[in-house]
């Protein structure tokens, strides 16, 4: 029981030791920690600080040797500020926190990403390519055009190295095939005749709509869906801003990974989220 | 032995209180800390209107004390939209008391008539927010306005009132005497702590609001204090609940020993499994009864005077 008091701290000042531009607006950055033997899973979120302007949670992109890997796009003045950060700057890290993406063996692993939510599976990815119990891993990304798919060379050389199959698609036709995600999804659901899990991250909106078709197809045997978009304080499961109702579930601790079990109890996915006033706003 | 507690007129099912301002934004968390053990659940303060709070950072722990620091600044729905919540928790039976905030007299009674029609079990008016430009604790260290506001309220409604105090005064018992004069029926002490840190890497402030209350094990031994030095005075004329880095069964024997009636607890709480958290309370708190032959909490009340 001890050791469940506050297990965290106050940010950890890391040092951004590497910046590269991942596409439109998109950033990945390496944040080299000051801590050692932290280790850090797919599906699991960091509080980003950017002295002075603000702190949210984003999803880690990988973890290696106490080397932080960040995906950031560009959405509001906190990632804006972290853009314009360069290698030698200092930021605030808070975390490991939340629970992770659970992965069983020997069935499909389908990870379908939008935007920002590519960023966990990126993480969740590079784990799976090193194990060989799967049957297979298979990348479903769209963005509304080719500038704004995250990690595409990264995918695309894993594809041809036959490591996974990217299925990749854009809003305006701009690059993969001319729609969405679900597409592609569908038409592997449909004709494949082995177990599945789907891992999903990105705008919730998006989610239930994928929540709602996996439920259709009984080759699918779970659903993970993350919740880490919505309006976090603390990340620790002290405020409770993120809870869902009606189970009062923190997103922070007890998601923001939840499975298709938990995701039916939440009757406000896909619906409502929370804002940082308490109010609920449609999604 | 039964740990039934007595606060003035009102029973609950065992001395352990959630503290205002944890898990207490929605209906569907003070349930579920409800259900996992406590004998009631304050909710976060509300106030006339919605309300943003501060910037992030707002709220981050200090583990190397135990502690955890805030400046979320009263972020809340506004008392209108929170009537839904307040609805869904009295309708499950779950004993609730309403923490209200506002800048003056008429604020606090606008929130409280708004909300009366609920069958709550108190309202707790938060007179010590350090988190704000304006009300909260510039109210809380004013002794006329404090006995004027509880006054006030106090001719409008039957619901019990308790009045939180803030430890950031330098005579808190003036403010206590106030709000008992005033007539209110507890006295809950107490709130967090004015406190700051900065990082020194970027020499920033860290919190969003650059300053923000101290809860946690840290402000234990000042919390049990007060509870002591209210009790000094008023004895049994007024219940105290006491409240403050309460991390464990012992802690809230100390509270109960140093004067209080009751305890709230809330910082204890930001972990993995918060239920789990109450039953070892629960079961701490049994243990020592049992050990020291106590058959009622109110038998412990006062012990260390």
């Amino acid at each position: 029981m001890k050791k469940q008091t506050l297990a965290n701290s106050k940010p950890l000042m890391g040092k951004i030791i590497d910046k590269q531009e991942e596409c439109d607006d998109t950033y990945n950055f390496l944040i080299d920690l000051p801590v050692k033997n932290k280790t850090a899973k797919p599906g699991q979120f960091v509080m980003l600080w950017v002295p002075g302007v603000d702190e949210f949670p984003v999803g880690v992109a990988g973890y290696e040797n106490d080397v932080l890997e960040l995906g950031i796009a560009k959405m509001g003045p906190g990632t804006t500020a972290m853009l314009a950060k360069n290698i030698g700057d200092f930021v605030g890290i808070r975390g490991f926190y939340g629970k992770s993406f659970q992965t069983p063996k020997n069935i499909n692993h389908l990870l379908i990403g939008g935007g920002f939510g590519m960023t966990p599976l990126k993480f969740l990815t590079k784990n799976l390519i090193e194990r060989d119990d799967n049957l297979s891993i298979q990348i479903f990304e769209g963005a509304r055009t080719k500038s704004k798919l995250m990690y595409l060379d990264w995918l695309q050389n894993l594809h041809e190295k036959d490591q996974i199959i990217f299925n990749v698609c854009t809003d305006d036709g701009s690059f993969g095939y001319k729609g969405f995600p679900t597409v592609a999804l569908e038409k592997f659901l449909e004709e494949s005749e082995t177990p599945s899990v789907l891992y999903v991250a990105g705008p919730e909106r998006m989610m239930k709509v994928i929540f709602d078709i996996g439920k259709k197809y009984e080759n699918v045997i779970d659903m993970q869906m993350s919740l880490a978009d919505r309006y976090m304080r603390c990340g620790f499961g002290i405020c409770s801003y993120c809870a869902v109702d009606p189970t009062g579930w923190r997103i922070c601790v007890d998601g923001p990974v939840f499975n298709t079990k938990q995701l039916e109890q939440i009757s406000d996915f896909g619906v409502y989220r929370r804002l940082d006033t308490g109010e609920k706003q449609r999604i | 032995m039964s740990l039934i507690t007595k606060i003035g007129s009102i029973d609950i099912r065992n001395p352990l209180i959630l503290a205002s301002g944890v898990m207490g934004t929605s209906y569907s968390t003070l349930q579920r800390i409800y259900n996992g053990g406590v004998g009631a659940v304050v909710t976060k303060s509300i106030g006339l209107n919605s309300r943003k709070g501060n910037p992030n950072p707002s709220v981050f722990a200090l583990n190397e004390i135990r502690s955890a620091i805030n400046s979320v600044g009263l972020a809340n729905p506004g008392y209108q939209v929170f009537r839904e919540d307040v609805e869904i928790l009295v309708k499950n039976h779950v004993p609730t008391i309403v923490s209200i905030f506002g800048e003056n007299e008429n604020e606090f009674s606008e929130i409280l008539n708004g909300l009366k029609d609920f069958p709550v079990l108190a309202f707790e008016l938060n007179l010590s927010c350090p988190n704000t430009e304006k009300g909260g604790i510039q109210i809380g260290t004013d002794s006329e306005a404090v006995f004027q506001i509880v006054k006030r309220l106090k001719s409008e409604t039957e619901v019990p009132l308790w009045v939180k105090l803030t430890p950031n005064v330098s005579d808190v018992i003036e403010i206590a005497e106030a709000a008992v004069n005033g007539g209110c029926d507890a006295l809950v002490a107490i709130n967090t702590l004015k406190a700051m840190v900065i990082d020194i890497h970027t020499k920033q402030p860290i919190l969003g609001f650059k300053k923000g209350g101290l809860s946690g094990a840290a402000i234990k031994p000042i919390g049990v204090r007060y509870i002591y030095d209210l009790y000094e005075r008023f004895e049994d004329r007024i219940p105290l609940i006491g409240a403050g880095g309460i991390m464990s069964g012992e802690d809230v024997i100390e509270y109960l020993l140093a004067g209080a009636s009751a305890v709230q607890i809330g910082t204890a709480l930001g972990v993995a499994y918060p239920e789990n958290m109450i039953k070892f309370f629960i079961s701490k708190i049994k243990k020592y009864m049992r050990e020291n032959e106590f058959k009622s909490i109110s038998e412990i009340t006062g012990g260390a005077h």
